[in-house]
């Protein structure tokens, strides 16, 4: 089913990661944030991060709502949930 | 607790779809913006910039499928896209849908009403709480059939006192009964039911009250009586206040204390029950040879509801030790008795050992799935057809990425649109059919075909149209998207890519139908043909122009002299009719009315220790009964006036009795004694023809007959022979009985013919011969329409194939041999199959019918004669139009 080039797992970690240093995120943010943790991981498809957060979303570790940038443009923000703040925070 | 709340998530992502593709576009949006945004200032041109950004983000289209996926529902994305699809192919080919869904309507229909019969009378449980703990009790007798005998009440009482730790026994015994209130009079269908009937069984009376724990199981306690909640409607119209109505049952008052609930129709599924009565309201009579006190009087049927956690095995061991101990103590009557547990439903209709009802259920269950095979097998033509003809369609998709799983799903998602449509087309004609049987013409016990449609029934429909779609519609799928592709596209759709192997299928196809139609036409043969014998056979008397009239005189209280009276003079009037030639009073009708068995003593013969003295059916009649009847008499003289209640007691025996007890002798002036080894004895006078005594399919019984004034009844039938249609006479001879006592209530006037053709008369066979004929026709117009088909089709096919035959100099003769030659192999194959098919299915068949043996080689030779004419000609019509093929246009053609 998984057709990502990269482990998942390491996606979620550094995803999980990334928003537990930064609290709330944008997607742009969070693959900036990641690339500047380790080159690779986002090195062949940057948008893989979607279908990554969107699983994230489905299992409650993540969950999302509607912001605004600095640039005053309408984003989904991405923020850790309690449980996963607890489990891998 | 996650997994739910993650499914709730799930459900939320699918019901807020278009919000969730639109937000993840614009998420997707952004940041291609800010990337693009931030190449830019890093100094590339705003085509490069945007170029780059595009490259590090990845296949949009990909990634948006990938996070949509994620969630779980692209199944149910192609399962809607799928229904969308199929449901506007199906509406562009609606003349092909109309006939797909026709043809699995009728499959579906007649599967349904067959099922939905067996169903009602076999399978579905008791309508009270816990049916699965009730169980048949079924007495057998050693050396007599199971279930010929019922319980007597003292050894009812015995059973139900000494296993009550494993199971509860009640028990009721039937009988047609006179009833009358507010002035006339019927005759009802009744079971006098054990005190414990009601309270075990678990039922709440819709009104009033029902039977209560101790009531009514001694003679002379108040005569009462439930009412059945149908009958209550159809003759009370649902009055509330019949509760404590005074009626009159077999002649005597009776007090009506409740009506049953509605659902319960008696315990036996296929007739329903007019009212309950307490025991001692139909059976009175406290002498010590009778019903109470008599371990002779086998007429109560048993059930038993076993005790919680009590096993079959268990309650049976329990059974045959009182069995045992009972042979013990009263061995002249119980010897060699056992008590066989079983599950009710297994008893249906009758505990019969030789139970044919089973065999009909299943036969009528196969011939359902013949009728079935054969409209999946035209379904499956049909989408052939059409298979071969998208053929271009599935290898286009193909070509641009479509997989081979997903167009297969795609199609059979169509076959299975189509096939729900036909579904619920046929679960409606089934309905209709189920409503038509029921409705089939009878007289006598009020049969009752006619069941709801449970959950099982609608399961077995269920099941029956994913067969046809699964069968009718996987293979083609699977043979359109096999091909290959460049093939396919090469060659433009012409030719069929797999043309052989195609044909191949498409020809066993029709050789099954061929086989599968005969099997039913020959079933459907033997069944009428079998009617014709029964409906020609001889009875032993003549049923023409004979009337039969049912009396009661006891209900107005008479006395045996008043009623001798009544008879005699009631004759005198009757034979002084215009029309009548004859008339005489019998005590029970052949093939309707019984009596009962009498036990035979020959004299000269002791019945040895611990053995019965065997139970012979028997007739009271009078002097003119055989003039009457037209029964002939072999031997001896036939009764006269002078055989009185004072002169020496004498009989008339039939063949099969004189040759069972008296082989090879002369049986007149043998004696034989009713009542015990030491006499009274009875002479034997004469010897009578065989007849049918309770069923048309019975084989020759022993029989005898003694006179009216050596054996009185109160009920008697007067039998009317006329020179005069039976019908007219029945306003006279009403009058004639109102004139001589008005107060006589008329159990029943009805032919002869009328009454054979009751439920132990002809109506079996009819119902079987209408239901195969109905199968067997359906079968062969599904049949018919297939071979048409197939044929034609190939014919089409091979359009340009014949055109250049013609061209090159085949005659139109050769062709259409040609094409008439592979038409008959097939058919030709068929119904060597469907012979030996046939003879398979028809050795289950040998109790079932009359006069007609399973393997009768007239029904045989006639049915394939006639399948094989019809459908050779069903070859010929496509075949012909073939033959006529222009060259010109066949080799333009495309």
């Amino acid at each position: 089913m998984h057709r990502d080039e990269i482990p998942p797992g390491t996606l979620y970690l550094l995803i999980l990661k990334t928003l537990a240093r930064s609290g709330e995120m944008h997607g742009y943010e969070i693959a900036n944030s990641i690339q500047r943790i380790s080159d690779d991981v986002l090195q062949v498809e940057e948008g893989s991060l979607y279908p990554a957060l969107q699983r994230m979303l489905i299992k409650g570790w993540v969950t999302a709502k509607w912001g605004t940038t600095a640039g005053n443009r309408r984003a989904r923000y991405y923020q850790l949930t309690a449980a996963s703040e607890r489990s891998h925070g | 607790m996650n997994w739910l709340r993650e499914l709730a998530r799930r459900i939320r992502m699918l019901v807020n779809r278009r919000q969730f593709d639109s937000d993840l576009e614009e998420e997707m949006r952004l940041h291609l913006e800010l990337r693009q945004q931030d190449q830019l200032e890093s100094g590339k041109t705003a085509d490069d910039a945007q170029a780059a950004a595009r490259r590090r983000f990845g296949n949009v289209t990909s990634l948006k499928e990938r996070s949509n996926m994620a969630w779980g529902w692209e199944w149910f994305e192609h399962l809607t896209q799928d229904v969308r699809f199929g449901l506007r192919i199906l509406s562009k080919n609606l003349g092909v849908t109309f006939v797909i869904v026709l043809t699995l309507a009728l499959g579906v229909g007649a599967n349904t009403a067959i099922f939905g019969l067996v169903n009602g009378i076999l399978l579905q449980r008791l309508p009270v709480p816990a049916p699965e703990q009730v169980v048949a009790l079924v007495i057998q007798a050693s050396g007599s059939p199971l279930g010929a005998l019922g319980f007597s009440y003292p050894q009812f009482t015995d059973f139900r006192k000494q296993t009550e730790p494993f199971c509860e026994v009640f028990g009721q015994a039937l009988g047609p009964v006179n009833f009358t209130a507010d002035g006339h009079s019927d005759t009802l269908s009744v079971s006098a039911v054990s005190s414990n009937y009601f309270p075990t069984l678990g039922l709440k009376p819709s009104l009033g009250r029902l039977i209560l724990p101790g009531e009514g199981e001694k003679p002379g306690e108040p005569a009462i009586l439930v009412l059945g909640y149908s009958f209550w409607q159809k003759r009370f119209g649902g009055d509330p206040g019949v509760i404590g109505r005074q009626v009159r049952v077999g002649g005597k008052p009776a007090t009506i204390v409740g009506v049953a609930p509605k659902e319960f129709r008696g315990q036996f599924s296929i007739f329903e029950l007019d009212a309950y009565l307490s025991l001692n309201t139909l059976f009175p009579d406290a002498s010590p040879n009778g019903f109470w006190n008599s371990r002779d009087h086998h007429s109560i049927l048993s059930l038993g509801r076993l005790k919680a956690g009590v096993t079959h095995a268990q309650a049976q061991s329990r059974f045959d030790v009182v069995s045992q101990r009972l042979a013990a103590q009263y061995p002249v009557t119980d010897k060699g008795v056992s008590v066989r547990v079983m599950d009710e439903r297994l008893s249906r209709p009758i505990p019969y050992a030789n139970n044919t009802f089973l065999m009909f259920s299943g036969l009528f269950l196969i011939l359902g799935a013949l009728v079935l095979l054969l409209a999946c097998t035209n379904i499956a033509n049909i989408l052939m057809a059409r298979a071969s003809v998208r053929q271009r369609e599935m290898a286009i998709r193909a070509a641009l990425g479509g997989a081979r799983s997903r167009l297969v799903r795609q199609m059979l998602t169509e076959t299975i649109l189509t096939a729900l449509l036909g579904g619920v087309a046929g679960v409606l004609l089934g309905g209709w059919l189920s409503r038509l049987i029921g409705s089939f013409h009878h007289t006598g016990f009020p049969v009752r075909l006619n069941f709801g449609f449970d959950w099982r029934v609608f399961a077995y429909a269920l099941a029956v149209v994913v067969f046809t779609a699964i069968f009718a519609g996987l293979s083609p799928a699977l043979r359109a998207t096999r091909d290959d592709v460049n093939t396919v596209l090469h060659q433009g759709g012409r030719v069929d890519a797999a043309g052989g192997a195609r044909h191949k299928v498409r020809g066993d196809l029709m050789a099954a139908q061929v086989a599968g139609s005969l099997m039913l036409l020959i079933v459907a043969g033997l069944f009428v043909r079998s009617l014709r014998a029964v409906e020609h056979m001889d009875l032993g008397f003549d049923p023409n122009q004979l009337l039969n009239v049912a009396l009661d005189p006891s209900i107005n209280n008479y006395t045996e002299t008043q009623a001798k009276e009544f008879y005699r003079a009631l004759e005198a009037k009757i034979r002084a009719l215009p029309g009548v030639q004859s008339a005489s009073l019998a005590s029970s009708v052949p093939i309707g009315y019984i009596r009962g068995r009498q036990s035979v003593y020959v004299e000269g013969r002791p019945v040895p220790a611990g053995q019965r003295a065997p139970g012979i059916l028997f007739n009271s009649v009078d002097s003119a009964y055989f003039e009457t009847l037209r029964i002939s008499l072999l031997l001896g003289r036939a009764f006269t006036d002078a055989d009185g209640e004072t002169s020496s007691l004498v009989a008339i025996i039939n063949e099969t009795m004189a040759k069972h007890f008296w082989p090879g002798e002369n049986p007149i002036g043998k004696r034989f004694s009713l009542t015990s080894d030491a006499g009274p004895f009875v002479e034997i006078v004469g010897v009578a023809s065989d007849g049918k005594y309770r069923t048309l399919a019975e084989d020759p019984e022993s029989y005898f007959y003694i006179p009216l004034a050596q054996d009185f009844t109160f009920v008697r039938v007067l039998q009317i022979r006329s020179s005069v249609p039976s019908e007219s006479l029945i306003p006279v001879v009403q009058r004639e009985i109102l004139a001589l006592d008005a107060n006589v209530p008329l159990e029943e006037i009805q032919t002869m013919k009328e009454s054979l053709s009751g439920t132990l008369g002809y109506f079996i066979f009819r119902f079987g011969a209408s239901l195969a004929a109905a199968m067997g026709l359906l079968g062969l117009l599904l049949a018919v329409v297939g071979v048409y088909g197939v044929v034609s089709y190939a014919a089409t096919q091979r359009t340009q194939e014949l055109g250049i035959r013609i061209a090159l100099g085949a005659s139109p003769r050769q062709v259409l041999a040609l094409l008439l030659r592979q038409g008959a192999q097939l058919v030709a194959a068929g119904l060597l199959f469907g012979l030996a098919g046939a003879w398979a299915l028809t050795r289950a068949m040998s109790h079932m019918l009359v006069g007609v043996s399973p393997s009768d080689p007239v029904t045989y030779v006639t049915v394939a004669a006639l399948l094989s004419s019809i459908t050779l000609l069903a070859c010929w019509i496509p075949a012909r139009r073939a033959m006529r093929i222009d060259p010109m246009v066949a080799l333009r053609y495309e």
